[in-house]
């Protein structure tokens, strides 16, 4: 067992475990923080992706350990973020979600590019999501919600974009 | 009263998206039930073995499970009606042999899913390994070892399906032209795999089974009857479901194991499958062999189809309905929505040491329309046409419906042709046709194609009664209950696991009612809640669960309007529901006045009326044989010949689903069928090897696609309302999976049609890939060199 | 599946690190990014008895540039690259190979040190450092010592890597600014491993000119025959797709089929067309 401190969702949080523990499987089950899912654990389906010192991370490819000292968003945190705000209106709005398993970590997916500003036309929107599958809608919908956000976050503040 | 900003026909937006924005979605996995133990299988390695002895370690015993230590678990077994179908019985943890790679043989029992793991890894086996059967048409009458000992053979079930007379198509016929077609085994992938969290409540005397499933009330029917167990004493839950698309439509070893433990165990105990598993021992799919003949006239106007199927099924049968369904479905949906006379389709289910195959979006559909839908663009090349027009000409017409097709199948109503058009217009095909001339500047080939289908949906009592299914689910239920402030809370035994039921059976309600839908609950899901019903598959959630809700929301407004009625003091036939209130002459009064009274203040009830806002109804369809919906897909493809890497250009649906209950749902569902239906056309597949051991374990090699392969999916909408349905709604769910397979290999066809002149490349086999497009290409180049 | 128990310990300096490798009673591995060693041990094919983990070591996030190459730090993710966040010395191309490697959430911890050491036959890195000329410098308790990638890689998951050593940087050398290079990735979907990859570098100015096959069912093959081709400006395809033909049927110990050496012979083409344009 190793004691980890880690900054979740804005809070320290400090946990002993074994290192074996995916990052994951700590949010999961032991912070109870179930927004993150898994789809495959190696890597693919992008389900588990979380925000690891403000860079998306596979969680399911993470140790627990290894982000001692490190802080970890997901998606019951953002509160007060407007990209997210902004996306989960959209999202909502264009019918971007069905069973809405991968639903959080698009969320987090489509935060990342838009503040990279990568999501300024379908074709980068695409390739941005190349790592997030969603096995219900088809992406039709989730392209055009993230297109939506990108340009009412662009409006606001042009510098973030 | 209509409400038409939230009732029928509006774009009302989903009440489910709240939660699963925000992270609180509840799948089974994320359900806490303290002290819980985690579960792991031990599964077979080998395709086909008998199972000498399994050693558990002494430190591991009471926490690893062989079939011997759970003798309350009965084999899981199927009944059929069909004459001549054979019925194996599966034991939840094999016992004696195991027949396919990852079948379970042990379960373990820890307090974390990675220790459960180190324990199963510590159990021994010893196993003596017989030959696999792989080859499905090949080893149908028999192999070195056969997979039932008993059988004599490896068939399930040989069927013919006939109508007119072929053999005379054949004489008549100035065009033959024969095709071998292929799709490839694959998996139904919903991004939650299975996952089941079974406790005992010694409270209730009752064992309780979470499971990521579309059917909690058959699972209970299962769970009672495998477990030897009353029905009230098992209550099963089905929180949200992380996308079902069949697989999770059936019963599996698991969840009886997983319920047995619960019963043994006095802790709450978790099986998480994760994606190894899914891939190895969920129900697998497709894996459709045909053959098929078409005799055509010299228009290409086709005379007769004659077609042999075979459908790898798997080791075993999964309950209810077995493997009988899916060769059976093919066969009588080959025909398609054509005026085809003269048919013969012989179809075997055929058992190999593979993985059980199970529904999964279009179930046996894919594939009959992957073999008409080619062989009707290879009737139009031999005749010289374009595919389009021989297409619509062989088409039944608007105004010969009803029509039954020579596979038996009752059309109902819609004009196919249209679909035709449409579709070829929304992928502007003058202008493919003439890019096509032009040539691309990176040597690229552009191809069009298109596939046009039928799809019998809600189909009640008579359709399974003559599949001769062991249940018929042929009904659905709702329970609707008005609270005492006025709240509607409708109970059904569907389970919505991302077709946004929550909202459309609100939808409904509001129409009915003229209430608001957010003062609405759907629940669902929950046999203790709910009265019984089916679950959601077979596109019959909207069709049967709406119809029963729409009844049962018409019982409760009759109730409402004369209690109304009595409280304005007019005459019931005076009053009507609408904007939250009962409406008289002079005045209205409020659902929830009314609801207070009925509950609160019996003595303002008119005499003879009990109090309570509370009913229960069923509804089936005024037609067992189901409505149809169709469609016409069509595909723009470019193929790159020095690869064989394809890219996907443009996609386009012209459909006709009657009345859209949410217009905005509906095309949610055809876009994420699509997409499933191109996975199937490009990229998913589980080969097996020779010795049965399946060859894609990880998404790294069973690929799904990914947005940056798409392009937007565009839909055109025909309106023809069912005349036997509530509203004229048509159910819609799979038909997107259905043509994608044929419309994208007859765009490849298109684009491959120059290379290898006169007769060109095709390919006949899905997943489309590079090795396989490359290799379609040299055989007709070798060909063309050969004539 | 979860993966199998281990120990784990964070050093704080490289030679610490090396020091714990070295006198390991268990089976120690190093962990990176753990992009791809926690994918192996989640899926249970690799189980180290213990973690080194080395992604936060100072010394291999150092970047240096020096007048005729620049040195990665081992731990330096393919993020950074791609982002430019780290001097390139490729003129471009490492930053438009790292937009193709994976996906961004994969790529904002995977190491360049990391892809190279595990020098998966289908991963960019050990492919394009070979077609960059660069050296990786690998420090053990015997000290450091430099290799070229072209010799570092020897075949599939295989490498010169010592099991106390660990990858510290690797070394690239500078393009001129005339020169050329050429890249192409076939994959079916974006992010995906390559089914084969194809990397050309021509630089007149130095002399050096070089075609390598990636995804080539062992280390990432040189086409010396193409690469000599290159350096003269080939104008006539068939001669040049002959000569790529010839390299790929030299390699007979890949033992392609049809379909690879046909895929390799393409995206070699295409490649050493990007150079000529
Ligand atoms: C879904 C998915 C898709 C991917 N697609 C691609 C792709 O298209 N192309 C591609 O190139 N890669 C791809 N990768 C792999 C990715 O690039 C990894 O980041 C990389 O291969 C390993 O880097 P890492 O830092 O994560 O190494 P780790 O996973 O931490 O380690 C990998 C191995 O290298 C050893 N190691 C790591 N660092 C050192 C060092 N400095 N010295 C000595 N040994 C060391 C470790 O002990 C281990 O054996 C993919 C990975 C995934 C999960
Ligand atoms: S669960 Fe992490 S990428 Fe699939
Ligand atoms: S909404 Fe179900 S996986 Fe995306």
């Amino acid at each position: 067992m190793s004691m980890i401190h880690v900054r979740i969702n804005g809070s320290e949080v400090a946990d002993d475990v074994p290192p074996r523990l995916s990052l994951a499987d700590f949010l999961r089950e032991r912070r109870n923080l179930t927004g993150t899912h898994l789809g495959c654990e190696h890597g693919v389906c992008g389900a588990c992706t979380v925000l690891v010192d403000g860079e998306p991370a596979r969680s399911c490819l993470m140790l627990a350990v290894a982000c001692d000292d490190r802080s970890v968003e997901t998606i019951e945190g953002f509160a007060g973020d407007p990209v997210v705000a902004a996306l989960r209106r959209t999202f909502h709005e264009r019918h971007a979600l069905q069973c809405g398993y991968c639903t959080p970590a698009m969320l987090i997916t489509a935060r990342d590019l838009i503040l990279r500003k990568r999501a300024g036309s379908e074709r980068e929107i695409r390739d941005g999501l190349a790592g997030n599958i969603c096995r219900c809608t088809g992406y039709t919908n989730i392209v055009t919600a993230i297109a939506e956000a990108a340009q009412e976050i662009g409006k606001e503040a042009p510098n973030a974009q | 009263m209509p409400n038409d900003q939230y009732g029928i026909g509006a774009s009302l937006l989903r009440k489910e998206d709240a939660r699963h924005l925000h992270g609180r979605g509840q799948f089974v996995a994320d359900i806490k039930l303290s002290d819980t133990m985690d579960v792991a299988f031990l599964r077979s390695p080998h395709a086909h073995a008998r199972i000498r002895s399994v050693s558990v370690p002494p430190g591991a015993r009471g926490r690893v499970f062989t079939a011997a230590d759970l003798p309350r678990i009965k084999p899981i077994r199927i009944t059929s009606q069909a004459t001549g179908a054979k019925a194996p019985a599966w034991p939840p943890l094999a016992t004696d042999k195991a027949r396919y790679v990852g079948e379970a043989i042990a379960v373990c029992v820890a307090p974390s899913r990675g220790e459960a793991e180190d324990l199963a890894n510590s159990v021994a086996v010893e196993f003596e390994v017989l030959d696999a059967v792989v080859d499905a048409p090949r080893d149908m009458r028999g192999s070195r070892h056969l997979i039932h000992e008993q059988w004599g053979d490896n068939l399930y079930i040989e069927r013919v399906v006939e109508g007119g007379d072929i053999d005379a198509a054949a004489r008549a016929a100035e065009v033959t032209v024969t095709r071998q077609f292929r799709m490839q085994r694959q998996s139904g992938a919903p991004l939650e795999g299975r996952a089941v969290l079974a406790c005992r409540d010694h409270r209730l005397d009752e064992v309780v089974v979470y499971s990521s499933t579309q059917t909690p009330h058959t699972l209970r029917v299962a769970l009672g009857e495998f477990l030897d167990m009353e029905a009230r004493r098992i209550r099963v839950v089905a929180p949200d479901v992380g996308g079902g698309f069949g697989p999770k439509a059936r019963l599996y070893p698991e969840e009886v194991i997983l319920a047995a433990l619960a019963l043994e165990l006095d802790y709450p105990v978790r099986w998480v499958e994760d994606r190894g598993e899914h891939l190895l021992s969920a129900a697998h799919t497709r894996d459709h062999h045909y053959k098929v003949t078409a005799y055509a006239d010299r228009q290409g106007r086709i005379l007769g189809v004659d077609a042999e199927i075979v459908v790898d099924a798997g080791a075993y049968g999964l309950w209810p309905q077995g493997p009988y369904q899916e060769a059976a479905m093919a066969a009588r949906n080959l025909p398609g929505p054509y005026t085809i006379a003269n048919y013969r389709a012989r179809h075997y289910t055929v058992a190999t040491n593979k993985a059980p195959l199970g529904p999964y979006r279009g179930v046996g559909r894919p594939g009959a329309c992957f073999a008409i839908e080619r062989i009707v663009d290879e009737v139009a090349r031999a005749v010289g046409r374009d595919p389009v027009a021989v297409r619509a000409e062989n088409m039944v017409r608007s105004e010969e419906m009803p029509f039954t097709t020579v596979g038996g199948m009752r059309l109902d109503n819609g004009d196919y042709r249209e679909s035709v058009r449409l579709c070829a217009e929304l992928l502007d095909l003058p202008a493919i046709r003439a890019r096509q001339q032009l040539g691309e500047p990176d040597g690229r080939l552009i191809g069009i194609g298109f596939a046009a289908f039928a799809e019998q949906t809600a189909h009640g009592a008579a359709e399974f009664v003559a599949r001769g299914a062991s249940i018929i689910p042929g009904f659905e239920s709702c329970t609707a209950r008005i609270l005492p402030d006025g709240s509607v809370v409708l109970m059904v035994g569907i389970q919505s696991h991302g077709q946004g039921l929550e909202t459309t059976l609100s939808q409904i309600t509001a129409h009915e009612l003229g209430i608001d839908p957010a003062r609405i609950s759907v629940r669902h899901g929950d046999t203790e809640s709910t009265a019984f019903g089916f679950g959601t598959f077979a596109s019959r959630s909207m069709v049967m669960s709406g119809g029963a809700v729409a009844r049962v929301s018409r019982l409760l407004r009759d109730k409402l309007c004369r209690i109304g009625a009595h409280l304005l003091q007019c005459d019931p036939a005076q009053v009507r529901c609408a904007e939250g209130a009962v409406l008289g002459p002079q005045g209205s009064v409020s659902i929830a006045e009314i609801a207070r009274v009925a509950h609160l203040r019996m003595d303002g009830l008119p005499p003879g009326v009990d109090p309570l806002l509370d009913a229960t109804a069923t509804y089936e369809p005024a037609i067992g044989t189901g409505v149809f919906s169709y469609a016409t897909h069509g595909a723009v493809v470019a193929v790159d010949p020095e690869t064989g890497f394809i890219e996907l250009l443009d996609f386009a649906v012209a459909e006709d689903c009657g009345t859209m209950v949410n217009p905005m749902i509906v095309e949610g569902q055809i876009r994420g069928g699509v997409v499933q239906g191109i996975g199937t056309a490009l990229y998913e597949e589980i080969p097996y090897d020779e010795t049965g051991q399946p060859l894609a374990g990880t998404l790294a090699d069973y690929l799904m696609p990914g947005a940056a392969e798409l392009p937007a999916i565009k839909i055109g909408h025909l309106h023809t309302p069912a005349a036997a349905t509530e509203y004229g709604m048509k159910g819609m769910g799979e038909g997107g999976a259905v043509a994608p397979p044929a419309a994208i290999a007859n765009a490849v066809r298109d684009a491959l049609a120059a290379l290898g002149a006169p007769v060109g490349a095709e390919v006949n086999e899905t997943p489309i890939t590079p090795r396989r497009v490359l290799a379609a290409i040299r055989q007709a180049q070798t060909a063309a060199m050969s004539v | 599946m979860k993966a199998p128990a281990v120990d784990y310990l964070r050093p704080r300096t490289l030679t610490e690190a090396v020091d714990l490798l070295a006198h390991a009673s268990v089976e120690a591995r190093v962990i990176a990014g753990g992009q791809s060693l926690v994918a192996m041990m989640n899926l249970r094919v690799a189980s180290p008895g213990l973690l080194i983990d080395i992604a936060r070591l100072p010394e291999l996030h150092a970047v240096a540039s020096y007048s005729d190459a620049v040195t990665l730090g081992a731990c330096v993710t393919h993020a950074a690259i791609e982002d430019r966040r780290v001097a390139d010395p490729s003129r471009g191309l490492m930053p438009r190979v790292a937009s193709t490697l994976a996906y961004r959430a994969i790529r904002t911890r995977g190491t360049i040190g990391g892809s190279l050491a595990l020098s998966d036959p289908a991963a960019e890195w050990p492919a394009v450092l070979a077609a960059l000329d660069a050296e990786v410098v690998l420090y053990g308790s015997s000290g450091r010592r430099s290799l070229k990638c072209t010799e570092f890689t020897t075949g599939i998951f295989q490498t010169k890597l010592a099991q106390n050593e660990i990858l510290e940087s690797a070394r690239v050398p500078k393009l001129s600014p005339d020169a050329r290079y050429g890249y192409v990735k076939l994959c079916r979907k974006s992010g995906e491993f390559a089914s084969a990859l194809a990397v050309v570098v021509t630089d007149p100015r130095r002399g050096y000119s070089r075609v390598v096959s990636g995804a080539a069912n062992g280390s990432p093959l040189v086409l010396a025959d193409t690469s000599r081709l290159v350096a003269e400006g080939p104008r006539d395809p068939d001669a040049l797709r002959g000569t790529i033909s010839g390299d790929l049927d030299r390699a007979s110990d890949r033992h392609f089929d049809d379909f690879q050496r046909n895929l390799h012979t393409v995206a070699a083409m295409r490649a050493v067309q990007q150079v000529l344009v």
